[in-house]
This record gives C-alpha cells, structure tokens and sequence, in this order.
C-alpha cells in the first residue's frame, strides 16, 4: 500500500481488473434492463402508463396458463437437477477415474445437442412408433400417438425432462470440479475416523459444495422461467399442438413480434424478472453466497 | 467399497448413462437409413454407408451448401466471442473476488441481476443498441452481444473467492508485486481450471443460442447453425408440409436432419474433451485453504 | 470543374429510375427488361424456381433468402418485418409466404409491407386470367396486395383400384361419403375416407361446408360461430366416423399414418384434399402405390351448393418499399406465369410444384398431370372444377386459425373426444384469437 501511495496514484484495489467487463455490462445487461422496464411502464406513444400494461396482459387470456406452466416445470426441473446432479456428480467421484470420466462423458454428450438439436431428437424419442423407448411411452405415459405423448398434462414433466437431458451433464461437470476441490486430507481422515461413503458424502462433501449447488439452483430458476426454446420448437414440428405461448418468454414474444406490443412483452419480461429476483433473494441470503472470506 | 454398494452404484450410473446416451445413439444411427426404413426398422439398426453417403450429399446440396457456412458461422461467433469473454472475463471475476472499491457488490448484484433477465425482453433494446452502431446484420453484432457473459464472470468470481487463498496474494504484495503483477504471478498460473471452465461455458452458450442471432441476423447465409437447423427442419416436409405442393424435391428428410444435428454436435463434442482434461486435473492441487 | 455535356447527358441518363419507365403502363412493365439488383425471400420449395429465374435473367442480380416459409401461424415475417421497420432498411423486394393470411396483416398497420398491386401495376391481363376467389383472398381493404402462386382448392381423391374392388361407387355428398364410412368400418376396417388429424383439419371439413368461423362483416369485425349449422351437421357426421375409425384423427404426415396406411399397406380408400396432395401426399409422402389414384368432385351437403375448402396457395407479396419495383414485378409475373407454363423445362417438377393460379399455366399443369401414369384416371378436370368453389364466406384475417384448431381441436380428438363437443372450445379459441389482434367478433 505504502508502494502504491508513493506513486501517488491510488487506485482501488481490484478495479483494473473489472474495467473491460464494465462496458459489456453497460451496453448488454444494464441498459437494455433499463429500456425494458422503461417500455413497461410506458405505453405505445412514449407517454407515462402506470401499471397499465401489467393489468392488460395479467387479464389476457393466455397469462395465467403461461405462467403457470412455466412455475410448474420449474419446480420439476429444479427439484430432479438439484437431486440428480447432486446425486450423480456424488456417484461419480469415487475412485475409478477412468470409468468416471466415460460416465461423465456420456452424461454430457447430449448437452452438446442444443435446444433445436435436442428437441428433434426428443421428437423421434417422444413417437411412440419410431422411439427405441416406446415401452416407457406406452406403459407409463399411456401413448400409442406423438400428440398423445406430447398432450397438454404432460408437457411440463416433459420439458423437464429434455432440459435435464441436455443440462444435466453441464453441471455435473461444475459439481464434479467443485468435488474436486475438497482436499483429499478431509477425505481422508473422515475415512479414518470411520465415516462410510454416504456418510462422507452428506456430511463432508456436500456442505461444501454449498455454494455451486446455490448458483445452480440460482441460474436453474432463471433459466427454467425463461423457457423458450423447446416449447417454441415442439410448437414448430407439432403443426401448433404445442402453443406458441406455452410459456411465459413465449407470450411476451409474440406480444412483442406478433403484435408489435413492446410494452405487453415488456411488462411480462418485468413479472419473470421480479419472480426470478425473488428466488435469487431467498437463495441468496439462506446460503450466504456474496460473502468473500476475509 | 463394500461390493455390494459399487455393484449398487455402478446400477445407477449406468441407467442414466443409457437415458443419456440412447436417444444420442439414436441419433448417429438415423443416418445411415433412409426415410421410410426410420420408421419401419428397428431404431436401434444400422442400415448402410450408402445411405449415409446420400444423406450427406443431400444435406450438402441444400441451399448452395449453405450448412457449411452455418458451421462456419458458428465456429466463427463462439470462438470470437469466448475470446473476449475469457480476456474480459476471467480478470474481472478475480478482481471482484478480491478486489476493494466501492461498487463491488453493485457489480457483483448487477451481473446476477442481468442472468436472471429473460433474453425476450432485452432483445429489442440491444438491437437498437446495435442499429445504433450501425452492426447490425455484421457478425459483430451477434459476437459482441455473446462476449457478455455475466455467468463467466460470475464462475470466475466463485472460483477466485473459494480456490484462491487471500494470504496468497498478501504475500506477493509483500514481496513488492503490484496488482498487475500479483494477478499475473499467482492469480493466472491458478485460471487454468477455470478458464477451461468458462471456455466451456462460453463456446456452448454461443453455440447454442438460437434467439439473438435469428432476430439480428437477416441473411439466412449468416445464421449459426442452430438458426440453420430449425430452418432445416420447417424444410423438412414430414415436419413442416408445405402447403401448396412439393417440398420432396428439396430432399431433406428425417435421415438428412439427423446427420445435419449430429454433425452439428462434433464441435461441441471436442471442446468438452479439451476442457475435461483440465477440469479431472482438480483446481488448485496444492493451494489448501486454512 | 470542367464541365464535360457528355458525361452530364450520361450521368442523367443513368440516373432515370427503371421505375418510372416500369410505371408508365401495364404493359410497360412486361416489356421493360428488369434489371438491377432483387433481393427475394421464399421457402424451399420455391427455390428451385427463383435460381432458374436467376439463371434465365442474367442482367438481374438476385439474393435468394431461403427461409421457413412462415408456415403454420409462426411468427417469422412479423418479426423480421417490425425490425427491419424499426432500423428503416433491410426489406427484402419479394416475399413468398406459406401462410395464406400473411397479406392481410402485411397490409395493415404497423407492418405496412405489402405493396398495392392493384389498378394495373401487376399486369391486368394475368389478374384476369387467375380466378376470382384467389383475386378476392388477395384483396385487402379494396386494394390486391399478393398474387397467390397456387390454388390448393380441395376435392375428393378416391383410391379408384380398391373402390372398384370393395364395388363402390364414388361419392357425391357428404352423407354418401359417411354411409359408404360405417360400410367400410363393418366391411374393411382398417381402411379410411379421411383424416381430421391435420393442422388444416377445419379447412377441409368445415370451410367446405360453409361453417362460419372466419366471416369478415366489416373492416374490424369477424363472425365466429360455432353452433351453426353448417358446423354442428358436419360434426354430427364426422362423429360416428371417429369412432368407428373410418376417419382417422392423426394427420398425414405423421411417421404413424404413413405406417399404418402407407407403403404397401395401402389403406386410404378416399381422402378429402387439395390439389397439391396429388402428388406431395400420395405419391411422395405415403408412397403408395401408382396407377390407383383419381380424383372427383368435391362434396356437396345433400342438394347444395358444391362449395369447398382450402388448403394453403401461398401468396407472393411485393414491398412498398422496394426500389426496383419493375425488376419485383417481373419475378412474381414470371413464376406465376413462364414458371409454371414452360412443361418442357427439365426442372418442370420442381419449378411448379402445384396448381398454378394463372389459367393458362394451370392448362399445361393440368396437361402433364393428366397425362402422369401415377394416376389411374386424370386427376386435372375435378380441379379444374372445384378451383370456382372454395367458399367465399371464409375470410383472411390477421391473425391465424390453424393454432387454435390444433391446440384445442386435435389435442382432444386424439384424446378421445368427440368434435361436437370441441366445436364450442374452438369457436372460444378463435374469438379470444380474434379479439386479441383487435377484431370486434359477433355470431350472427
């Protein structure tokens, strides 16, 4: 500090560092946040709208059931990401290295697939009559029809479903680094002490994997109530089955393109923010995620 | 491990690992058969290398081989954009793990508060931004919208903040290391974990995404492959009859869509191999936090 | 400066707009050589057609866009549209959509693409010489805003081999048509007459029989109503059809329909639809087997009017902001015309893929598929016929219906309910479609 003093410049601490994030974040997240909540709170002709536009698209016909599709397949993608991920990223570190890494391998491979890629392949999967697992379609979905499998009750769990298969794989790789920054000592003496696998795991290893299993849950949340590719794209190969406002994001496009109302889409874009922003709040200060160890 | 739990464990891992892999398996079979044989054979069978061929000949031939430059393009905005995001990125994380200047924790919410924003609503701001800058319609304009990725940042800050032990650096500044210095000496030779981590993250997000580019970029010629698949497949008649007659002579069918999905996962597929390895290595080996 | 009368005189003559030599005369624009550049939007099935008028007129320079085609209520155009308004550039000169609703709300604020092809800036002669349904579909508040590329009026394929065999006779009203369903469900089940499983579904069923769902009484007003009785009558028939499966609830292009009936199993006795199915459907979808096919006539509620329905006959829409109108005006004149009468062309097939909409085109289309051994009798003349009878009373409007019979039709017929008793959740759907794009909607 006294180094830094002598030069006479005293620049804080860290900020160099940040500098050429900031304009990014300017230009593509905070002012674009700004111009959005702005269009929700304005209507049409730039005039002052109160709460006029939140009223308007609440009572439109397709708001409840966009938002409650989205709340539901959230809860679902939520609960199996954080039980499986956990779960499976647990299983895999053990000690075969080899085998885990093919295991993780192959837990990945379908995240490469991304949301058009994924869904065709789910669309063949989902087709009772070409799926190599048509058993499961017809005995536990009860289809012997694609519109049967993909029918309004069942669309939630499997939406769910395709964004684990194509998720899942990413986080286990995250949850698996962050396993890996356990020091093999604790293993070790938690071992010694007499602790089985389970034990150690619940115990020992997931207390601190605390803080990657928050920012999953965070950004799974986000990302869950902004559901749009899927949806969108079974709406496509479903010749309209499917609705193109299935979910939340969904409507507050079409208001916006169809429609060519920014202040309706915008003002959905607010309510998905302010939910999302909810949950963050409550995930964050449960785990204490912003605390920098002193 | 007692047997008995291994053989357990082993179960469930590979159960998942087939719900993981069959429709994928599925997927690089399709291929090689034809149209009428996905239907009517077993979806697990191969059906030939001729077939395979005709597929890719069909594929190649569609639009002017335009699914090459769809690969080209997105090969070209991931890259280019992870570029950034790594050189802007990673410093940035540390500097907010460790960092000291009022504001942090404004940065720090803001970039949080930014993830959770649905992408729908910000679109038409950032074209504006872009039309603005007269980008639009140039690959900067979905490049410099991909650099920002608040979830890099946001890894590297988690990883900084937990990996890192602050005595670490307090004793290069005693050693009389300014901060430049200190980042480059003990900060950078650490990043490699997360780099792979944030390369990751970054390429397959700039590769996946789908809703920027279809709205800035106009020219069907530009869009990453994503785009270009879901144009492919309202070409596919089986999935999008077109109505008003024919769509069979443009030959795109199930085989074809199949083998254009798939091709468009070896990307993806080879940067996952590359960061694996840095990633199974563990992060910080030696550095034990008190 | 120098002042150089050569290089004025030049620089004057090149700065006359082709336009203003293009607009002076209908007929002005037909011997204007278009040049200059062109940039078109059309879906892949109008591909092959737009390269060979890149390949026939070199002095044009043209950008093909291939894109979705914005079919089946998507939102594509909408939004490209809205943006490039946004930035005031970027408007492609032509567009070709799938969507036969698209002009109307091009034509209208805030998109305001379409140009006013009306009073003779497309030629008059080929307006008259297109039929005046598909004259009508392209008139939007008094003014024609497309050319439609294909008429896809419906008409009855009958399967004439195994009519012969079951010793049926072909249909001419709707209650032969289901009395010859309940025989073929006691006598040959497994075989079917029709599908109600399509995203069109409405269109070949109800349009057909003069159900009011989509009937513009004013500029801003739709009648919707459900409980009609063109609507109820064709759902009662419908009904028992269902059940007795003769009519099949899963659309013809599902992997499940080409299994079950396609190929060798060769199960579909007859199917309303239109002409485009000729070939894209039987021949190239289902693949079944040739020398079978025929078409007739469409049907006809008992002693009625014939009138019928329709499915697709995408339209080609010019911008209003074009800057080579005369170069825009060729490339639409040309498919729709040279296009699709030059049967010699060796990419025939592909460079008209249906019912050409110019009579004289339609002619020598006719004459080749009349003359294609696919067919077990000229499919042409049913066509010809039906192209006056789609029913006028169903109107484009801005917002599409396919979506909402999909989503609240389909979905429950697959789940084993009955069309009558979808038929007032359809005409809730539409209503709440229509008065969210801003249509006042009344039921009588």
């Amino acid at each position: 500090m006294e180094a830094a003093r002598k030069r006479g410049l005293h620049v804080p601490r860290g900020l160099p560092f940040v500098l050429p994030y900031l304009p990014f974040l300017v230009v593509f997240g905070l002012a674009p946040t700004a111009y959005a909540l702005d269009l929700a709170f304005t209507n049409a002709g730039g005039g002052w709208a109160w709460f006029h536009n939140f009223v308007r698209t609440y009572n439109d016909y397709r708001f409840m059931p966009a938002f409650k599709h989205v709340l539901l397949y959230t809860s679902v993608w939520l609960a199996t990401l954080v039980v499986l991920v956990v779960g499976l990223a647990l299983l895999l570190h053990g000690r075969a290295n080899r085998v885990s890494s093919t295991f993780r391998f192959v837990f990945y491979m379908p995240g490469a697939l991304a949301g058009a890629a994924a869904v065709l392949v789910w669309l063949f999967m989902l087709d009772p009559v070409v799926s190599p697992g048509s058993f499961f379609l017809r005995h536990v979905l009860g289809a012997t029809l694609f519109a049967q499998a993909i029918a309004p009750a069942n669309l939630p769990y499997i939406f769910a479903m395709i964004a684990f298969w194509t998720g899942a794989g990413g986080w286990i790789v995250v949850m698996y680094g962050a396993l890996n920054t356990i020091p093999h000592d604790l293993e070790e003496a938690a071992r010694i002490d007499g602790a089985g696998p389970i034990a150690i795991a619940l115990r020992l290893k997931l207390p601190l994997m605390r803080k990657w299993i928050a920012y999953m849950v965070i950004l799974s949340f986000a990302t869950g109530t902004q559901l749009f590719v899927e949806p969108q794209l079974v709406n496509q190969a479903s010749l309209g089955l499917v609705p193109d406002t299935w979910s939340a994001n969904q409507l507050a496009y079409q208001l916006a393109f169809r429609y060519a109302d920014f202040n309706g889409a915008a003002a959905i874009a607010v309510d998905l923010l302010v939910i999302g922003l909810v949950g963050a709040v409550l995930i964050v200060t449960r785990t204490g995620l912003f605390r920098t160890d002193d | 491990m007692r047997p008995a739990t291994l053989g357990l464990r082993f179960a469930i891992l590979a159960a998942f690992a087939v719900f993981f892999a069959a429709p994928v398996l599925w997927l690089v079979l399709a291929p090689t058969k034809a149209d009428h044989a996905l239907v009517t054979s077993s979806p697990f069978s191969f059906g030939s290398f001729h077939q395979l061929a005709l597929a890719w000949k069909h594929l190649n031939a569609f639009s002017d081989h335009i699914y090459r430059r769809w690969i080209g393009n997105s090969l070209y905005y991931a890259l280019s954009a992870t570029a950034i995001t790594l050189a802007v990125g990673v410093p940035a994380g540390y500097g907010l793990a460790f960092g000291r200047f009022r504001g942090r924790k404004l940065i720090l919410s803001s970039t949080l508060v930014v993830m959770i924003i649905p992408g729908a609503a910000l679109v038409l701001p950032i074209f504006l931004e872009l039309n603005a800058m007269h980008l639009l319609g140039r690959s900067l304009s979905v490049i410099l919208p991909f650099a920002f990725f608040p979830f890099g940042v946001y890894l590297a800050y988690i990883y900084y903040s937990t990996a890192l032990p602050p005595g670490l650096l307090d004793a290069a500044r005693v050693d009389g290391c300014t901060e430049a210095q200190a980042f480059v000496r003990v900060a950078l030779p650490l990043a490699k974990p997360i780099v792979a981590l944030v390369f990751f993250f970054s390429f397959v997000a700039d590769w996946n995404n789908f809703f920027l580019p279809l709205t800035v970029l106009a020219d069907s010629s530009q869009y990453p492959i994503q785009v270009g698949l879901s144009d492919l497949l309202s070409s596919t008649p089986s999935f999008n009859p077109a109505q008003g007659g024919g769509g069979q002579s443009v030959n795109i069918f199930r085989p074809e869509l199949a083998l254009a999905t798939l091709l468009a996962i070896v990307p993806v597929a080879i940067v996952f191999l590359l960061s694996q390895r840095a990633l199974v290595r563990g992060l910080v080996g030696g550095a034990v936090k008190e | 400066m120098k002042f150089n009368r050569r290089r004025l005189a030049l620089t004057l003559l090149a700065a006359t707009p082709v336009t203003a030599l293009a607009t002076t005369s209908a007929e002005g624009a037909r011997t204007a050589t278009a040049s200059g550049s062109l940039t078109v939007w059309v879906d892949s099935v109008r591909l092959p057609a737009a390269k060979l008028y890149a390949k026939t007129h070199p002095k044009v320079k043209l950008h093909i866009v291939t894109f979705d085609g914005d079919s089946n209520g998507a939102t594509t155009l909408q939004a490209k549209i809205q943006l490039w308004n946004r930035t005031g550039h970027g408007w492609p000169d032509v567009i070709f959509s799938e969507q036969v609703n698209d002009p109307v709300w091009m034509a209208s604020k805030p998109f305001d693409y379409a140009a006013d092809l009306g009073k003779g800036v497309f030629p008059t002669s080929i307006v008259k010489q297109i039929p005046g349904p598909s004259i009508a579909q392209c008139t939007v508040t008094g003014h024609l805003v497309c050319i439609q590329d294909n008429l896809a009026q419906e008409v009855l394929y009958y399967n004439k081999k195994l009519m012969s065999q079951f010793g049926y006779s072909v249909p001419k009203t709707w209650q032969q048509w289901a009395a010859l369903g309940d025989k073929v469900a006691k006598d040959h089940p497994g075989y079917i007459i029709g599908t109600l499983g399509d995203s069109y579904g409405h269109w070949l069923y109800l349009w057909a029989n003069q159900c009011p769902l989509s009937s513009l009484k004013g500029p801003n007003t739709v009648l919707i109503n459900a409980s009609d009785p063109h609507c109820t009558q064709m759902a009662n028939l419908l009904d028992p059809l269902l059940a007795n499966k003769s009519v099949s609830d899963v659309t013809v292009f599902s992997p499940d329909f080409a299994k079950q009936y396609g190929g060798s199993a060769d199960k579909v006795l007859m199917m309303p639809g239109p002409t485009w199915y000729a070939y894209a459907v039987f021949r190239d979808t289902l693949k079944l087997p040739a020398g079978e096919w025929a078409t007739s006539t469409p049907l006809q509620w008992g002693s009625g009017p014939v009138t019928t329905g329709q499915v697709g006959g995408g339209p080609w829409i010019i911008s209003r902001h074009t800057k080579n109108m005369a170069a825009a005006l060729d490339f639409v004149k040309w498919n729709v015309t040279t296009a699709k009468t030059n049967t010699k062309e060796p990419n025939y097939a592909a460079v008209s893929p249906g019912y050409p909409s110019y009579k004289p085109a339609a002619a020598a289309w006719l004459k080749s598929l009349n003359a294609d051994p696919f067919f077990a009798a000229p499919p042409g003349p049913a066509m010809q016929a039906a192209a006056n009878d789609i029913w006028k009373g169903w109107n484009l409007v801005t917002y599409p219906d396919q979506p909402v019979w999909s989503n609240s039709v389909v979905t429950q017929l697959v789940a084993g309910k009955s069309l009558s008793s979808l038929l007032p959740a359809l005409g809730q759907g539409l209503s709440q479609a229509a008065q969210a794009a801003g249509y006042k909607v009344v039921s009588k």
